[in-house]
């Protein structure tokens, strides 16, 4: 009896809290003409047409590039923040530097409202001709990882038992070589994680796509606005919703694969952090 | 060649010192067993020689070289470590390799200097696999393979039977035993098992509080212990310590509760007599050089450990066969073998033993 | 170390921009020539009403959807962690609205509430004979209340399965032998070993609820009327829209100062507490 109970609450909860992307990916099966008159859940005639439409490279749409965009940056953001974190996370978790100042500046860092450094980092991308690139959103991608990446390799490493490093020590490896060839591929794991959550992160992001691009460099969370926002005579529900559901499925997708790690990154990220 | 000198060599960690002027020589070859209680200073030491603890005073040189700066590998010393610390990620083979790879040794020396230590350990047919699929033991040899290859002047052991179960304890202490005699190596091996310091050891080193208590071979630590400590330290049961004063001429009061005679020396003034388990015996009441009552006996097999209460000298443990006639709650006499007795004064210094 | 010379390029240098221009006179023309202007700009912002009730929005949209979050967040995991230790893909169902880009699912809503093609209006419509205005005033709050909480519930409940599998079972077995039953054993056990998950679930769903940008931007804007206008996209609108570079740099340097007096003190409060478990 109970047991019924959980399954009832569980299936509740799994429409309730999925139910924009229900509704969405109802909608972007649904003809126009079917859209007009049934507004359910249900699609009577499924199509992709919606799905044609939105392939179809346009000046007014261009998918492939937003999601282009949206890949490189994701792509530079994370690996780039891990990159970084990487050796200050070694130094900072063998208690050689920074343990007290740097790692909670930038924990903390992850708790600041975006948009402080929005505006500053705005003019300076003017001034360094990085506004509206790839290059230039992607860096920012990498501050916002940046502290997640630290917290999740800094706990790796002080998992790592210390005679490890000493062994190496003893057999003649220099603090790069211990890095690179004991540490690194210990952390693997902790590695990939990052890596994952990092590129789900990048490729959500919306403030600084918002602020930082206008044409060539717009991810696809601000291309998908764009499409809203440009339509003169009313929205295309139809194919506003297939744009939507392109955009959202790489994170979603790779959110289900890898769904073990994600969990306990989040965990980690936050009791830790 | 493989001395190791320490020349009032110190660490101290802020305010607090771990190992104060610590003087200690290594001749080439020898097998030297630190042993003490946890605290004591003891891997601090080893990992002070290591070069992995910075030595904050004194000096510590390797064939008269003096290394008290150098990196741990211009050391040419190779570690042991409690927990093996072999690389997860790499195979057997990768693992013994990892240090000739660092240090640039051709691929073909490299290749049959790591099957040579393979074959003298049983690892050849493991050399593929990875450390978690092997055994605990298995794993410890790898760990001793990595230290082979490498061919130092010096081996550093840190409590490395301490994670294996008791029957393979015994039998890797004769594989390292076999080791040593085999290679020749200097060796220097940290324990807290006294059981180990004595079957290994050509010389064992007794640290307390960061201080060498005695040092000798296991033979004198055993039988002319220098001092109250090390005489409590090493042997198993404990040596029991009985009160005493001395009389007059060579006789012992035993805080009343009987007469023991000794040869000493004419200024002495003992204290506390000790005497080990194995070197008392039960006696009629009347015939011993005390008497009590005893309260316990614990049947070992071999022999039976039997505990008499003599009033004000407290619970003496005392060694007898197994099949010995006394029963618990019998009164019975104990006999002190003199000739196997130590006497400690006041300060808990041993009388007429060699320091 | 690469990491301090990025950090003090992309964080050191507008962290000096912000408090330059703070006390500037500037303008879009007037960027490389910023001329200093006293607490002109901190003036007109602390006299700006709609800061004041940009402030208060953040302050209430935070607070609320972060209680919100937890209740449902702790009811969820409980009552469902027998379900989900038997099958744990459950949870990935429920992770899902972690993954989908806060921007996307706000976009997502408008079409979910809209009054001709969204079927909650059908629905309510259908089966009640009336609906609601859902980003009309007095209820665009409430609606963001709820699209938020629906988005970020399964962070709370994430944490908090966590801390629930990770009470050791010995624990509650003993509190079972002493003769505590289920309910008693959630209030008197169960719920104080969770009690740092708690705390840390509702400090972080607070922040995160208090700098809400992306979601509220694309549902409503500001509106109506700027009653939806979070602290994020008042400084945005001043900036961007208004183009009072000075006002929107002041009033970031206000929540910059603010946020990380409170973080600090936070972590000294926390680093006491745990001096104090030892």
């Amino acid at each position: 009896m109970i047991a019924a109970l959980r399954w009832f609450v569980f299936a509740l909860a799994a429409i309730a809290l999925n139910f924009p992307v229900l509704v969405t990916l109802s909608t972007s099966f649904k003809s126009a003409r079917e859209l007009s008159g049934n507004p359910g859940l249900w699609v009577n005639a499924p199509t992709l047409e919606n799905y044609m439409t939105v392939f179809h490279v346009s000046d007014r749409l261009n998918i492939f590039l937003y999601l282009f965009n949206s890949l490189a940056v994701a792509t530079l953001g994370t690996v780039l923040a891990v990159v970084l974190a990487l050796p200050a996370a070694y130094a900072i978790a063998r208690g050689k530097f920074g343990e007290r100042t740097l790692l909670p500046l930038i924990v903390n860092l992850r708790a600041v409202p975006l948009i402080i450094f929005a505006i500053p980092l705005y003019m300076m991308f003017q001034w360094l001709a990085l506004l509206d690139t790839r290059l230039g959103l992607g860096l920012i991608l990498a501050i916002v990882n940046l502290p997640l990446a630290l917290v999740i390799l800094v706990n790796a490493i002080r998992d790592l038992p210390a005679e490890l490093e000493e062994a190496a020590l003893m057999d003649g490896a220099s603090r790069t070589q211990i890095l690179l060839k004991v540490v690194a591929p210990l952390c693997r794991p902790a590695i990939v994680t990052s890596l994952i959550f990092g590129f789900i992160t990048a490729w959500n992001e919306f403030l600084f796509g918002l602020m930082l691009t206008t044409s060539k460099a717009v991810p696809v969370t601000v291309g998908a606005s764009f499409f809203f926002a440009a339509s003169g005579g009313g929205v295309q529900w139809g194919v506003a919703s297939a744009v939507m559901m392109v955009g959202a499925l790489p994170p979603m997708l790779l959110g289900l694969v890898m769904y073990r790690q994600i969990s306990g990154s989040m965990t980690a990220g936050a009791v830790k952090g | 060649m493989g001395t190791i000198s320490l020349n009032k060599a110190g660490k101290r960690y802020g305010a607090v010192e771990i190992i104060r002027d610590l003087d200690l020589e290594i001749a080439d070859g020898e097998f030297v067993v630190i042993v003490g209680p946890s605290g004591c200073g003891k891997s601090t030491l080893l990992r002070m020689i290591a070069g992995l603890e910075e030595t904050t005073s004194g000096q510590i040189a390797i064939d008269g070289r003096d290394v008290t700066a150098a990196s741990p590998v211009d050391r040419q010393l190779a570690m042991v470590f409690q927990s093996y610390a072999l690389y997860p990620h790499m195979t057997v083979r990768e693992n013994m390799g990892f240090g000739l790879k660092l240090a640039k040794v051709p691929a073909a020396t490299a290749r049959a200097k790591i099957e040579a230590a393979a074959a003298t350990l049983k690892l050849t047919p493991l050399l593929d696999r990875y450390p978690k699929e092997l055994s605990g033991g298995q794993r410890q040899r790898v760990a001793i393979g990595r230290a082979i290859v490498r061919e130092p002047v010096g081996f550093l052991f840190d409590e490395p039977l301490s994670n294996l179960d008791a029957a393979l304890r015994v039998d890797m202490r004769l594989e390292i035993a076999k080791l040593h005699r085999t290679l020749g190596a200097t060796m220097i091996y940290v324990t807290h098992d006294q059981v180990e310091a004595m079957t290994l050891a050509d010389r064992i080193v007794v640290m307390k509080d960061g201080r060498i208590m005695q040092q000798g071979s296991p033979r004198d630590l055993y039988e002319k212990p220098a001092n109250l400590f090390v005489a409590q330290f090493i042997g198993s049961p404990k040596m029991n310590l009985l009160a005493c004063r001395r009389r007059d001429g060579e006789q012992l009061d035993l805080s009343g509760e009987g007469n023991l005679a000794l040869s000493m020396p004419g200024a002495a003034a003992p204290e506390q007599v000790g005497a080990r388990p194995e070197h008392l015996s039960l006696v009629a009441p009347e015939a011993g050089h005390c008497r009590g009552v005893i309260e316990a006996s614990e049947y070992l097999g071999g022999n039976m450990s039997v505990f008499v209460r003599a009033g004000r000298l407290g619970l003496i443990n005392v060694s007898a066969p197994a099949d010995t006639p006394f029963r618990v709650g019998e009164a019975v006499g104990v006999h002190i073998d003199p000739a196997r007795a130590s006497l400690f004064d006041s300060l808990g210094a041993a009388i007429g033993a060699r320091q | 170390m690469p990491l301090i010379l990025f950090l003090l390029v992309f964080l050191g240098f507008p962290a000096v921009v912000n408090l330059v221009y703070s006390v500037s006179d500037v303008s879009f023309e007037t960027l490389r020539q910023p001329a200093y202007a006293g607490l002109k700009n901190f003036a007109s912002v602390w006299n700006d009403a709609a800061f004041w009730q940009a402030s208060w929005f953040s302050l209430r949209f935070g607070l609320l959807t972060a209680v919100l979050e937890c209740l449902l967040g702790l009811f969820l995991a409980i009552f469902l962690s027998p379900l989900i230790e038997r099958r744990s893909w459950l949870l990935a169902i429920l992770m899902l609205p972690l993954m989908v880009a806060p921007a996307l699912v706000g976009l997502m809503y408008r079409l979910v509430l809209h009054e001709f093609v969204g079927p909650v209006p059908y629905y309510l419509w259908a089966y009640l004979g009336a609906s609601v205005s859902f980003l009309g005033p007095g209820s665009a709050f409430w609606t963001l209340v709820v699209v938020e909480t629906l988005q970020w519930t399964p962070f709370t409940l994430l944490l908090f399965y966590m801390a629930y599998q990770a009470i050791p079972s010995e624990v509650t077995e003993a509190s079972a032998m002493d003769g505590a039953r289920g309910l008693q054993r959630l209030w008197f056990i169960e719920l104080p070993m969770m009690g740092p998950t708690i705390a840390a679930a509702l400090l972080i769903r607070f922040i995160d609820g208090f700098r809400v940008f992306d979601n509220v931007y694309v549902l409503t804007g500001s509106g109506p009327g700027g009653s939806t206008a979070s602290l994020s996209i008042y400084i945005y609108e001043a900036f961007f829209k208004q183009g009072a570079i000075g006002k929107a740099v002041a009033a970031s340097v206000i929540l910059f100062v603010a946020s990380f007096m409170v973080l600090y003190g936070l972590n000294a409060l926390a680093g006491r507490k745990k001096g104090a478990k030892r």
